[in-house]
């Protein structure tokens, strides 16, 4: 047998068979489409809530601010006690000159009036950079209170806890991505699996003339599983492309509302990673459907 | 080529083929005949395995075909040719796409697949008609697709239910040659028919089935009285 020639002949039978059918294939990969679009929503959500973790994650300092009566020797406890931890990755000192000159910097127009003042109301700090996986760390609570209860400390400014939320959310997003994934998967394969039963109903006449005269069993099944497979693999391109038009629109509305809370989500499309993840979806799918739909009972004549 | 020792066939308690025996060896042209009913078209679909004999043993090309396993049974079929009394071709396949559909799916290069269609199309005149699908074609037309579609693979062995039954005199002789040529080349050729002219024209073995039983004979013998008297009787 000339393998490729026979591959090519089941191929071209497969396609054939899609376009002969192709009101209830283009029903079956729009409903395919959906499926995986709605995966791809969530993952797309939960894309740039992580995005959004990572920038605050970025500017994940903790600020001690230091009491007027601090001493050298307090400054130089509170570090060594940050540096004994591990989650610091770098330490700065803050003197209140500097803080005045920043504030000046951010506050344009309040920085006249912050130089006007008598005294300089600004305390001296210590900044401490934390290491990326602090954050996370069951050890970064502990640090904070021990920070805090110091002699020296008048304040410590680190919301953790909102960080953690958010990361909660982003692993929650994700995690019901999956789950939708896994069910939607059933549902698409399902309904590939109608389509093409539907389709072998429509050639039953022509499977059981195909048996009488010696087709392999292969000839029979592989166009049926290969239109499976090609379902699955369109609806996922064509939920992919539907992503996409509807983050480039999230994107335009963003930039003409100019509003700058919405300026801290940098609207990004699914990684390639995500795409394939949803590609392979689409194709298990398809695979799934076209085996369902094959099965012997299903064939017989 | 073909060996059928001692079949039966049961359908649900009721005997439709009973201690059939007889041989047909290489290159032999056979005839099976009987009155309706007698068991001709399961006689046949045993030996293309689309059913399984409840006793017995039958062997084709060789091959045990009684516990023969369902993977199998592509293979068996491929190496025969089957005309069928209902033609069964693909409605919606042109006469080209009918003769070298299986061809096309165990890799047979185009080109050759069109040599060997035309080919076989000539002998049975229809070459002027590959591009026609079976809905244009009288029946004796679509008869003769199916025999080019059975004729195509050079089978070692070829089974024909009824293949002259909706053409006209001279072209059913035609065919009759045909097959005959095809048995002389080393195919064994098992034709079913009623025709009892066709038989005698021919001079070839005969079996005869009657009430699910054979006779096996020569044509002067292929349906003795108390089978001619009970044609079309339902089987017991």
């Amino acid at each position: 047998m000339n393998r490729p020639a026979a591959l090519a002949a089941l191929v071209s039978e497969a396609f054939e068979g899609l376009v002969r059918a192709r009101r209830m294939t283009s029903l079956s990969v729009v409903l395919i489409a959906i499926s995986i679009g709605l995966v791809g929503a969530f993952f797309l959500v939960a894309e740039n809530l992580r995005s959004v973790v990572e920038t605050v994650r970025d500017e994940s300092t903790v600020t001690v601010f230091l009491k007027s009566s601090a001493t050298e020797a307090d400054r130089a406890d509170l570090e060594r006690l940050a540096q004994a931890t591990r989650l610091v990755m770098k330490l700065r000192r803050v003197s209140p000159d500097e803080a005045r000159a920043r504030f000046s910097t951010w506050w344009k127009s309040l920085g006249p009036a912050a130089r006007s003042l008598p005294g300089n109301p600004f305390p001296a700090s210590i900044e401490m950079e934390l290491e990326p996986a602090a954050v996370s760390s069951e050890a970064l609570p502990p640090f904070l209170k021990l920070l805090a209860a110091h002699r020296a400390a008048e304040e410590v400014q680190f919301d953790v806890e909102w960080i953690r939320r958010l990361r909660g959310a982003v692993a929650l997003a994700r995690l019901t991505g999956l789950v939708l994934a896994a069910l939607l998967t059933l549902g698409a394969a399902f309904t590939i699996a109608n389509v093409v039963r539907l389709t072998i109903l429509l050639h039953r006449d022509e499977i059981e003339i195909l048996r009488l005269v010696g087709a392999p069993e292969l000839l029979i099944r592989g166009p049926f599983l290969l239109g499976g497979l090609v379902q699955g693999f369109l609806g996922a391109l064509l939920a992919l492309a539907l992503l996409w038009i509807v983050t480039r629109a999230v994107l335009a509305w963003v930039a003409a509302t100019k509003n700058a809370l919405l300026g801290v989500f940098a609207v990004r499309f699914l990684p390639g990673s995500t795409c394939l993840m949803l590609i392979a979806f689409g194709l298990v799918a398809g695979l799934l459907g076209g085996i369902l739909a094959v099965r012997r009972r299903n064939l017989a004549g | 080529m073909i060996e059928f020792y001692r079949v039966a066939k049961e359908y649900q308690g009721r005997r439709v083929l009973k201690d059939v025996t007889f041989k047909a060896k290489k290159g032999e042209f056979l005839f099976l005949t009987g009155p309706s009913g007698a068991g001709k078209s399961t006689l046949l679909r045993l030996i293309f395995h689309a059913e399984k004999p409840s006793e017995g043993q039958i062997i084709v090309n060789g091959m045990n075909v009684s516990g023969m396993p369902a993977s199998r049974v592509p293979a068996l079929r491929r190496s025969m040719g089957i005309v069928f009394q209902d033609y069964k071709l693909l409605p919606r396949r042109t006469v080209l796409e009918n003769v070298t559909y299986v061809q096309k799916f165990l890799g047979v290069p185009a080109a050759e697949r069109r040599r060997k269609a035309y080919q076989t199309l000539r002998l049975v005149e229809l070459h002027h008609r590959m591009a026609a699908l079976p809905e244009e074609l009288s029946g004796g037309e679509q008869q003769r697709v199916a025999l080019a579609r059975a004729l195509v693979n050079d089978p070692v062995l070829l089974i024909a239910d009824e293949p002259t039954g909706n053409l006209d005199h001279r072209l059913a002789s035609e065919v009759m040659k045909l097959l005959q040529d095809v048995s002389v080349r080393g195919t064994t050729v098992l034709v079913a028919t009623h025709d009892m002219d066709l038989i005698r024209a021919a001079g070839r073995r005969c079996v005869t089935l009657d009430r699910g039983r054979v006779v096996e004979g020569l044509v002067e013998a292929a349906l003795p009285p108390q089978a001619q008297g009970k044609r079309g009787e339902p089987e017991p």
